[in-house]
Formats: C-alpha cells, structure tokens, sequence
C-alpha cells in the first residue's frame, strides 16, 4: 500500500535527493572544482592546486595571500590586441553559425510539418547525416572538401571559372561549425514545429491567413522555447570549439578554443588561456541565460512550476 | 476542408486554384534547389573524401582520381599503431558508457519521479557546467590529475570522457522516465507488485528508447573525444581520434581516408540502430527541463 504523503514526503525527497547524487558529485570533483581553480587562478593564486601548473609557466600575475584577487591577467589579455580581435571573431563566428544553423533548421521543420512528402523526409534525414559523423572527420572533410585542391574549386574549374579558395580561413570555421550542429538544432526545432496542432494551422488557414502569416503568427510562438534551446547549444557549443577551428581555420585569426590551446601547450602560458576560457564562459553564460529563462517561461505556461 | 472551399465562392476559389498552380511550379524549383543545395553541402564533402581512400592519387583539377587501389586500405590494416588505437577507443567507449549509465541512470530516474530541495537547480547545473570551454578545465584539471596520481592512466582518461557524457546520460533519460505516466506505475502497484518489480516490468521497458538514445550518445562522446584525450591519456593512451590530428600531418591524405572511414562506420551503426528514436523526438524532449 502506499504510503501517505506525510509520512513519505521526507524520506522520499532524501531518497530523491541521494538517488540523484552521483553524477552531481562527479561534475562537482571533476567540473565545478577545477572551474573554481581555474578562476582562482586567472585572479592571480598560482598556489594550492594550481602549484604544479603555474611550476612552470610564464609570466604569471600572482597575489600574495589568498584573500587577495588580481585582475593582472586579465588587463594584460584585454590590452592585447590580437586577443581583442580573436575575442570578436569568436563572438561574430558563433552568432553567424547560430544565424545560419537556426534558419535552415526552421526551413527544413516548416517543410516536414507543411509538407508530408519524401522530399521533406530526405531533407530531414540529410541535415541529420553529421550526426553519425566524429567531428574530428567532419573537420576533415570540410577542409578537404573547401580546399586549394577541393571539390568547389575543381567543379568551377570545370565550368570555366575560379572559386575562392575557402580551406584556412573563417569562412570554413562557419561552414564546418554549421555542418557539425545542424543535425541538433534541426532535431529541437522539427520537434518543437512538430507539436504544434494540426487543428490550430488549418484554423488560421480557414481565417484567410496565407501561410507565411500563419507560421509567423500560430507556428514560430509554439515553437520558439525549441529554437532558444537549439540557439543556445549551438552558441556555446561554437563558443568554446576547438576541433573545427584547429582544423579549417587560419592562423590569424583564430577562435579563442584555438587560442587556449595554444596559449597553454606552445607558449606556456597557462594562466593566460584560464583567463580566455573565463572570458569564454561569461559570454556564455549570457547566452545559457536565455535557455534557462525560455524552458522558465515554457514551464510557467504550462503551470510546471 | 472541401466544405470550407465551396462555401468561399467559385471566384475565390478558381482564384486559388490559379496561384497554387503557378506557386506550385515555383515550389517544385525552390525544393528542387534545396534538395540539392543541402545534399551538395552535407554529403559532398564525404563523397570527396570518401573516393580518396580508394584512389591512387588525385591530380587538380581532375574531377576523378588518377586511379584506383586498395592498397591504402593495406597500408593502415598493417600498422600496429592504428589497430591498437582502434581497440582502445572501443574499450575507453564501452567502460565509458557502462559508468555513465551506472552513475547516471538512478539520478535521471530521481530526476523524474522524486520532488527533492534543487532538483531545478541541479539539473540546470549539470548544463552550465558544460558551457565552461573544456580546455580552461583541463588546464585546471592537469593538476588535480597530478595530484590524485590520474595523468596518464586508464581512469583519467575515462573521467575526462565522462565529463562529456553526464549531460545527455542524466537529461535525455530523465525525460524518458518522466513521459512514462504514473498510472500505468499504480496500476501495477495496485496489483501488488513492489516498487522494485514495476521499475523492471513497466517503467524501464517504456523508457527504454529514451535510455537507449542516452547510451549511443554517450558512447560516441567517447568515442569522438580527442582533446581531453591527448592532454591526459598521451602518449600511453592514443585513441582513434587523437590519432586523426597526427595522421593529417604525417600521412599521405588516402591513410586518413581510410582512417575516417572506418572511425565513421561505428557511430553511423549505432546511430542507425536509434535513428526512429532519435528522430521521434526522444532528443529533442530530453533538452527541455521539467
């Protein structure tokens, strides 16, 4: 039989509570602790954990006790000028990406939802293909693919005329980064264009609006909380990539996960890339912010809260 | 909505007709381009590549390969160094995934049925610890490793694969249980069956596709994690992916074909095996917190 609700409430919630431990005790030890160190670090405490790190590097700003916190590193990194313009090629390449990815993501939803056809299925099932692809490859391909050498510029070559050469520069960070998030924002948004009633669409329709109308009016409301979801992944998952970049993109400039990289493995400067992956995370906590207010509001709608 | 048409009037209607007629040609080309625009775009560059592991050499700006050979395929069968970084990603993949899913998978049902101080809280924290850019992390990490005696080993680099698991293991699961309706789950306990029974014979079968989803996925962040890998793991632990970066760089591009090639064949079979599911939504419901 079961029990009551004051009898259980308690006991249920603790039970709740340690059922749910273990992976919050994994990301507190493996993720929270080390951001925790990291920021520590990038405030100038080159001691306790970040001892053996900081053994070894250079050019570190340090503070001498612990209630004391510097922000050496950080104006050393914002005077500097390359990192300013890596900094907003970042920011500009994610937006981009973010733009890109989220219109065809609502192209390809409107189809299958307008539209019950094999072409809409294909596409659907095309924009989930770098799904099933690691991206170490996809970054491979693309690069391939955009190159001196590649396909594009063979197919023009062909045809009489010369294409850029897009292989090492930006333009295929935007491209490979597109490639590798379409299949999920794709998958939010046809899910959330999906849900919206058959019965809500054909009664716009029957009020005489055209279609743009109705999918502006009754499908992009009942849709947005997806979108915002698939926006948000994809904005910080651009943010802090480092594959499709490292591989696709130039020299200068690089995106900031490039940056790090190398800040903390070729020039041994590792309190400077703790400071870009601070910076990193602020814009994407801006970001993350949106998430949490869009499920927020979706949650409140609906009366979850 | 034949009744709707003929009461809007014949004028209306014929009108109606017309325009459908010429926006359907123009749809007909606008879908035609898209097809093939996105098709160029998504699959082209595997094609591309793809055609490379069987060539012999590729001359620009020829649209086909000089010629056709197997012996790349050879050459990457035959180095020991390759195998065996096929045989560790498979391995760190499967104990990956098993520990994720024995951490994660009580948590998401908890997640789902219990009403615990921060659930909210906790799951948002689970995401917002994935925003941090993973190398700031490990540069912090690389310590903590030092210090537990974790640089260079097995564990280390199954935590640094875990990391990226947690996430999809906790929430996409945690939606399953939460669609599977309570009253199925009483009715059983009415007919007597303990708490345990109906976990095993009703809520776990009909959260299954979700779970399911949640490994796969979890397998693939393993088998996908380079970066992590080769700060912690290098140079006893070098898995297939670690390997592409040096492969790019050292090896004629017709190796790293291949090498893609067969990296790419795991995950396009697992994926294949949840695509309804994945496809069905049970993703897409697992990123909207409850």
């Amino acid at each position: 039989m079961r029990p009551t609700p004051t009898q259980s409430t308690l006991k249920h919630r603790l039970g709740g509570l340690a059922l749910a431990s273990p992976p919050l005790l994994l990301v507190t030890i493996f993720v929270g602790f080390p951001i925790v160190v990291a920021v520590a670090y990038s405030l100038g405490h080159t001691g306790g954990p970040n001892a053996t790190v900081s053994l070894i590097a250079k050019d570190q700003v340090t503070v001498d006790a612990w209630w004391k916190q510097s922000p050496g590193a950080y104006g050393v990194l914002l005077r500097d000028e390359r990192f300013r313009r890596d900094l907003l090629v970042t920011v500009l390449v994610s937006l981009a990406t973010t733009a890109i990815v989220l219109v065809l993501a609502w192209v390809i939803a409107l189809y299958v939802r307008l539209t019950d056809t094999w072409v809409s299925r294909l596409l659907s099932a095309l924009a989930v293909i770098p799904m099933f692809i690691p991206v170490v490859i996809a970054s491979w391909v693309i690069l391939t693919f955009y190159a001196s050498d590649g396909f594009v510029r063979t197919v023009a070559d062909q045809l009489g005329f010369t294409a850029p050469v897009w292989g090492y520069t930006t333009t295929a960070v935007v491209i490979g980064l597109v490639w590798t998030q379409l299949p999920f924002a794709t998958l939010m948004v046809v899910s959330g264009v999906q849900g919206v009633p058959d019965a809500l669409i054909e009664a716009g329709r029957d009020a005489g609006g055209s279609i743009p109308r109705v999918v502006w009016s009754v499908v992009a409301p009942m849709a947005l909380v997806p979108t915002v979801i698939a926006g948000t992944f994809t904005a910080i998952g651009t943010l802090g990539s480092f594959t499709v970049p490292y591989f696709t993109g130039p020299n200068a400039p690089k995106m900031l996960g490039v940056d790090m990289n190398d800040y903390f493995q070729s020039y041994n400067l590792p309190q400077s890339s703790v400071v870009m992956a601070v910076v990193v995370f602020v814009v994407a906590s801006g970001f993350g912010a949106v998430y949490v207010w869009a499920n927020y509001r979706s949650s409140a709608s609906t009366g979850r809260v | 909505m034949a009744t709707v048409a003929s009461r809007a009037g014949a004028p209306r209607a014929r009108g109606r007709a017309l325009s459908t007629v010429s926006s359907r040609t123009s749809g007909r080309v606008l879908t035609t381009a898209l097809v093939l625009v996105l098709g160029v775009f998504i699959l082209g560059p595997l094609l591309w590549l793809g055609v490379r592991a069987f060539a012999t050499g590729w001359t620009y700006p020829s649209l086909g390969p000089d010629g056709w050979t197997m012996h790349w395929w050879q050459a990457v069968f035959d180095d020991p160094n390759l195998v065996s970084s096929a045989v560790l990603s498979f391995k760190l993949a499967f104990v990956t995934m098993a520990v994720s899913a024995l951490v994660c998978l009580p948590a998401a049902y908890a997640f789902a049925r219990f009403d615990f101080p921060g659930r909210r809280f906790f799951l948002i924290g689970l995401f917002a610890t994935n925003a941090f850019p993973k190398m700031g992390l490990f540069v912090a990490l690389a310590s903590l490793f030092y210090t537990l005696g974790l640089m260079s080993t097995f564990i280390g680099v199954v935590i640094i694969h875990l990391m990226g698991t947690v996430v999809f293991m906790t929430w996409i699961p945690a939606a399953a249980f939460a669609a599977v309706p309570r009253a199925y789950e009483e009715a059983a306990r009415d007919a007597g069956a303990g708490r345990f029974t109906v976990l095993r014979t009703v809520t776990l079968p009909l959260a299954l596709p979700g779970i399911l989803v949640a490994l796969i996925m979890s397998f693939l962040a393993s088998f996908d994690e380079a970066q992590g890998t080769y700060l912690v793991g290098s140079p006893d632990y070098v898995t297939m992916p670690t390997q592409m970066y040096s492969l790019v760089l050292n090896y004629p591009p017709q190796v790293a074909a291949v090498f893609s090639i067969l990296l790419s064949i795991p995950s396009a079979l697992l994926l294949l095996l949840v695509r309804k599911h994945v496809m069905g939504g049970q993703l897409a419901e697992g990123f909207q917190i409850r």
